[in-house]
Order: C-alpha cells, then sequence, then structure tokens
C-alpha cells in the first residue's frame, strides 16, 4: 500500500516532461486533499458529537459582544477609497520586489526607472489628497 | 535573462504616449492644486498633450518596422495610422466635451484625465507586440471608458449605462484573456512574433488548443467591437452616457478593438496557411452579415436618435469587419477614420441639440427646426447622409474601398448583402432629415448655445467627411504605399 503511494508520488513528480497538462496533477492532488480534510472532520465530529442548541449558540459571533444588528448594513463610501488607495502602495509594492532582486543589473537605468513610477504614483495620491480623500469627518 | 541593453528600450518610440500621459497627469495636478472652480484649462492641456503627439507620431511616419522594449510594441505602419484616428477622435471629442463640462459643471479635471488615460491605452493597444501589451491596452482604456459612461453621476441612465457597460465588459475581457492564455499554453509565448512563427513552424503544444483560444479571444474582440450576436450592451450603453462620451465611445475604443483584431487575426493566424484562418474567416463572415442586418433592421425602429446611431455602429461594425475577412488592414483603417469623422460629427450635433442633461434626444424632439437652426441642420443631415453611404461623402469612400478589397478577396455574397443593408440603411439616416426639415413644429424652438471649441470641432468633422468623401486619393495611395511595406503574413510563409 505505502509502496504503491510513493510509487504514484514518483509518477506524479515525474509528470511535467510528459506534457504541459499532467504538470497540473500535484495541484490537483492539493485540491482533492485540501478538500477531503474538512469534509472529513466534520462528518467524521458528526457522529462523534453531541449537539446543544441554545440561542446564544446560534447567535453570529462578533467579538464577544452580542450583536446588535443585521450583518448587511450599508457601508461608509470611505471604506472603498481606503481600499483604492490601498491598491496605490499594494501595486507600487509589487513592482519594487521585482526591481529589489535584479537590482544591481539594472544598475542606475533601473534607478530612475523606479523612481519616474513611484512619481507617477505620488501624483496619484496627492490628487487623492488634494481632493480631500484622506480626510475621514 | 536579458540584460538592459538587448530589451531595445526606444523612447521615440513611447514618445506618443509619453505626451498623452504627460498631459494626463497635468491635468490632474492641476486639477489639484488650482483654487476652486471650473477647470477651464484642463481641455487646453489635453488638446496640448494631444497635439504633441501627433508629432511625435509624425517624426516617427518614415522610419521601418521595428519592435522596441523586449518586443512589446511594434512601430509598424498600421500602429502610425491609427494612432492617427486615435489622436483624431479624442482632441475631437476634447472639444466637444468642454462645452458640455461647462454647462453642467461637470468636474473637468477628472473628465480630461479619464479621457487622455483612455487615449493611452489606445494608442498602446494599436502598437502592441505581445498579448500582454495588448490587454494592458485594453484594460486601460476600458476602466476608463466605465468611469466615463457614468461621469453623470445624478443622471440614472448613465449610471445604468456605466454598471451595464462595466459588467459585460468585464465578461468580454474574461473571454479574451482565457483566450490569450490558451494561445500561451499552445505556443509558448505570447509575444505575436513568436506566436507566428510557432504557428508557421508548426511548433505547438496542442493544435486544439490554438483554436480554442482563437475562438475566445474572437469573442472577446466582437464584444469590444459590438457586432450581433454580442451586441446586446452597445444601445443602453450608448444612449445613458453623456453624448460627447458615446461619441468617443463609438469611434475610439471601436477602432483601437479592430486594430488589435488586425493585429492577431489578419497578420498573425493566417501564418499557418489553412484551417485556423479559414476557420476564424467563415466565424467573421457570419458575425458581420448577422451585425449587418441585425443593426440596420433595429435601427429603422428605433425612435430615440442616440439608440438609433448606436444601432448604425452595430451595422457599422459589420462592414469593416469585411476589410477584416479580406484580411487587408489598410482598408479596414481607411474605413475607421471615415466613421469616426462622419460619427463624431453627428453625435456632436446630437449633443448640442439634446441640450444641457441630453434632454431632447427623440427624433420628433427635432422637428420643424431644419429652418430655425439651419446651420446645425445642415451638418446633422451631411453626417447622416455619409452614415447612409451617399456619394462624395466619406461614407461612400470608406465602403467602397472596403467593398472593392472584400470583393477581390473572392466574397461576393458578403459584398452583396453589405450593399442592399447599406441601401436599406438610407431610410433610417434619411428620416431624422425629414423629420428636421419637412416638419412643423409646435412648441418653442431656441437655437442651442455653440461654443467656439464645439464650432471649431463640427468645422474639422465637415471638412474630414468632405475631404475624404471627394480627394481621398492622396491618402488613399500613401497607404498603397504603407501597406507595401508591411509584409503580410502569407509573404512571411513563401520566404521561408
Amino acid at each position: 500500500m505505502f509502496a504503491t503511494t510513493l510509487f504514484l508520488l514518483q509518477q506524479v513528480a515525474d509528470a511535467p516532461t510528459r506534457g504541459p497538462i499532467m504538470g497540473y496533477i500535484p495541484i490537483a492532488l492539493l485540491f482533492a486533499i485540501s478538500l477531503a480534510i474538512p469534509i472529513g472532520a466534520l462528518t467524521v465530529g458528526k457522529f462523534v458529537r453531541r449537539t446543544v442548541m441554545t440561542r446564544e449558540k446560534m447567535m453570529s459571533y462578533e467579538c464577544g459582544v452580542d450583536p446588535v444588528s443585521d450583518a448587511r448594513e450599508r457601508i461608509s463610501i470611505r471604506y472603498y477609497i481606503i481600499a483604492m488607495l490601498f491598491l496605490v502602495f499594494d501595486v507600487e509594492t509589487i513592482f519594487l520586489f521585482p526591481w529589489a532582486v535584479i537590482y544591481d543589473q539594472l544598475a542606475i537605468f533601473g534607478l530612475i526607472e523606479v523612481l519616474v513610477f513611484i512619481g507617477v504614483l505620488v501624483v496619484g495620491y496627492y490628487y487623492a489628497w488634494r481632493k480631500g480623500a484622506l480626510d475621514w469627518v | 535573462m536579458p540584460n538592459v541593453q538587448e530589451l531595445n528600450l526606444n523612447y521615440n518610440a513611447i514618445l506618443p504616449e509619453l505626451c498623452v500621459i504627460g498631459a494626463g497627469l497635468a491635468i490632474m495636478m492641476y486639477d489639484a492644486f488650482a483654487p476652486k472652480g471650473p477647470r477651464r484649462l484642463a481641455g487646453w492641456i489635453a488638446l496640448a498633450g494631444l497635439a504633441g503627439a501627433t508629432y511625435s507620431v509624425w517624426r516617427l511616419w518614415g522610419l521601418e518596422t521595428a519592435p522596441s522594449f523586449n518586443g512589446m510594441l511594434l512601430t509598424d505602419p498600421l500602429r502610425l495610422t491609427f494612432s492617427i484616428v486615435f489622436l483624431l477622435v479624442a482632441a475631437v471629442s476634447v472639444m466637444f466635451s468642454m462645452q458640455m463640462l461647462d454647462d453642467e459643471r461637470l468636474p473637468a479635471g477628472e473628465y480630461f484625465t479619464l479621457l487622455m488615460f483612455g487615449t493611452v491605452g489606445m494608442l498602446l493597444m494599436g502598437g502592441a507586440g505581445d498579448l500582454a501589451m495588448l490587454f494592458l491596452g485594453l484594460e486601460t482604456l476600458s476602466i476608463t471608458t466605465y468611469v466615463l459612461a457614468g461621469f453623470r453621476r445624478g443622471d440614472l441612465r448613465s449610471n445604468e449605462s456605466a454598471l451595464k457597460y462595466f459588467i459585460l465588459g468585464s465578461f468580454s475581457t474574461g473571454f479574451l484573456l482565457y483566450g490569450m492564455a490558451l494561445t500561451y499554453g499552445a505556443t509558448k509565448t505570447t509575444n505575436l512574433a513568436g506566436i507566428q512563427e510557432a504557428i508557421a513552424t508548426g511548433a505547438l503544444t496542442s493544435p486544439g488548443l490554438l483554436t480554442v483560444g482563437a475562438a475566445l479571444m474572437l469573442v472577446g474582440f466582437c464584444f469590444k467591437i459590438a457586432t450581433a450576436p454580442f451586441h446586446f450592451w452597445a444601445p443602453d450603453v450608448y444612449q445613458g452616457a453623456p453624448t460627447p462620451v458615446t461619441a468617443f465611445m463609438a469611434a475610439g475604443p471601436k477602432a483601437a478593438a479592430f486594430a488589435a483584431m488586425l493585429r492577431i487575426f489578419v497578420m498573425t493566424f493566417p501564418a499557418d496557411g489553412g484551417d485556423l484562418s479559414r476557420a476564424t474567416t467563415g466565424v467573421l463572415v457570419i458575425v458581420a452579415i448577422m451585425s449587418m442586418i441585425v443593426g440596420n433592421v433595429a435601427a429603422i425602429r428605433q425612435t430615440d436618435i442616440k439608440r438609433m446611431l448606436a444601432y448604425s455602429s452595430i451595422a457599422h461594425a459589420g462592414y469593416a469587419l469585411l476589410g477584416v475577412v479580406a484580411g487587408d488592414w489598410t482598408s479596414v483603417m481607411f474605413y475607421l477614420l471615415t466613421y469616426a469623422v462622419m460619427n463624431l460629427g453627428a453625435f456632436g450635433v446630437v449633443s448640442l441639440l439634446a441640450r444641457v442633461g441630453d434632454e431632447k434626444t427623440d427624433i420628433e424632439d427635432f422637428a420643424g427646426i431644419g429652418f430655425k437652426s439651419f446651420g446645425l441642420a445642415m451638418l446633422l443631415t451631411v453626417f447622416l447622409l455619409s452614415l447612409g453611404g451617399i456619394p462624395l461623402t466619406a461614407g461612400f469612400m470608406g465602403k467602397l474601398v472596403i467593398f472593392k478589397q472584400c470583393w477581390q478577396a473572392g466574397h461576393t455574397t458578403l459584398v452583396i448583402v453589405a450593399a442592399l443593408n447599406s441601401a436599406v440603411s438610407l431610410y433610417y439616416y434619411l428620416r431624422p432629415v425629414v423629420v428636421m426639415f419637412f416638419r412643423e413644429r409646435e412648441e418653442e424652438f431656441v437655437p442651442p448655445r455653440v461654443s467656439t471649441m464645439a464650432e471649431v470641432a463640427l468645422t474639422l468633422a465637415l471638412f474630414g467627411v468632405i475631404y475624404l468623401g471627394v480627394f481621398p486619393g492622396r491618402l488613399l495611395s500613401e497607404l498603397d504605399r504603407l501597406a507595401k511595406r508591411t509584409p503580410a503574413a502569407a509573404q512571411l510563409n513563401s520566404q521561408r
């Protein structure tokens, strides 16, 4: 049994040489396993555990405080503005990482390009600032 | 990993894009730091940026076809000629928008920034030498147009238009991106030249994957250019958006999507000289026929002039597809140039006649205004006749060139269907003319205010319609010369 599993895993590990689709088998396996674990745990738990339904227990959890209203409330538009501002910095970081990795090869040219890139983002940031996106009240 | 020298960085090649981006950023800063009040300078900054971009395109004109930025950008006649169309569309839209923004007190800074960034997206799409670049340009363009469509924030129709455009546009982008991913899977490269080589040498991981990829990309592009059966978003979006934005959307993004389509389906895929190009051409023939018939028949029944022009734009996408079917990019480019000029003119007049807030867009609202607002009525008549394809106008020359190319490529049935359709279309193009000149007016009529910039834009459009209609010779021979310099895929094949 163990030997068979090992053999199959070995096959999977060699797979990428045999066609592009075969390379996805580890991912499919991972997906299947990660699906099986929670489903298995829940199913086993259902047979083993004792069920007690009280009002407090069925309430939605809100940091220990009793919930006061429905969860489907209107959310202030400011959250979206903050989310968009977050994107400015998020994208910046994503592009700075690869640059930092090969910084020595790109040399002065890379540095200037990155400064231009940051400059463009700073323009966007100042724009949002001047337009009052950061005025919270 | 290629070092910096091998990346082929060429700042001359992206100078047009840099000019437009610079203008966009300048408008943003102006908007942020200027004191309260209308941003009257924003439009001028935009026009200056576009003028700079036009000059840099002109400087690139005589150069040899060359890839730059590691093959991401391709400077060839297709890019340069389409760039002129995009810049023209953007400039005329800016001129029309200035009056609307002023009248309705809309934030001009935001508007022109978005318009500039959208123009950059179009320019990048026209010059894309790589699927990744093409997608980047498309997204830059799409996201800005979604916002522009909903620019009249207080107007429900405008909101509806933006939301519909956003949802259906993202949906079609999904198709396109999936198609690109599968094409990448089949050819192991996103570079268009690389894809062409992989197809020509048969070095594909799976031919089926490429076919599916091509089909999905075809669906994505057909959505973007609004051809039947993927046209359902167009009438609602075009009707709801502010009219100058509609003018921009119907002329600019459509031309950009056609440029991208030409790059992929005319310049890259026919390299296999067989099944794939036959399949895509077959589908395009059907799409073109459906689009012409659906567009023209539905336009007959419209009572709202913006909706009517939206359906007419669906039909025109069908005509322009004839050139894609024929595999001739110059005729498509010429057609889109003529279409851009007359369409911008028609929507421009409508935006003036519809008054502040686009209140009066019913064709019946124009009853009897022919002699009360003679100039505008005559202009609208000229633009509508041109859209219908009356001789001595741009529309006629565009159709003539594209029909001729398609006929020579052997698609005779398609040309006959197109010619019949274009005859049918005259009925609905003439209806507003009849209503304007031969109907009595019951209500009071005050001729609308026409700002100087709108006058300049209308003059430009009128000049374009007449010039392209009467003296197209110079431009056509120049296009012919450029076309000879672009090696077609088939020739590349035979050289191997």
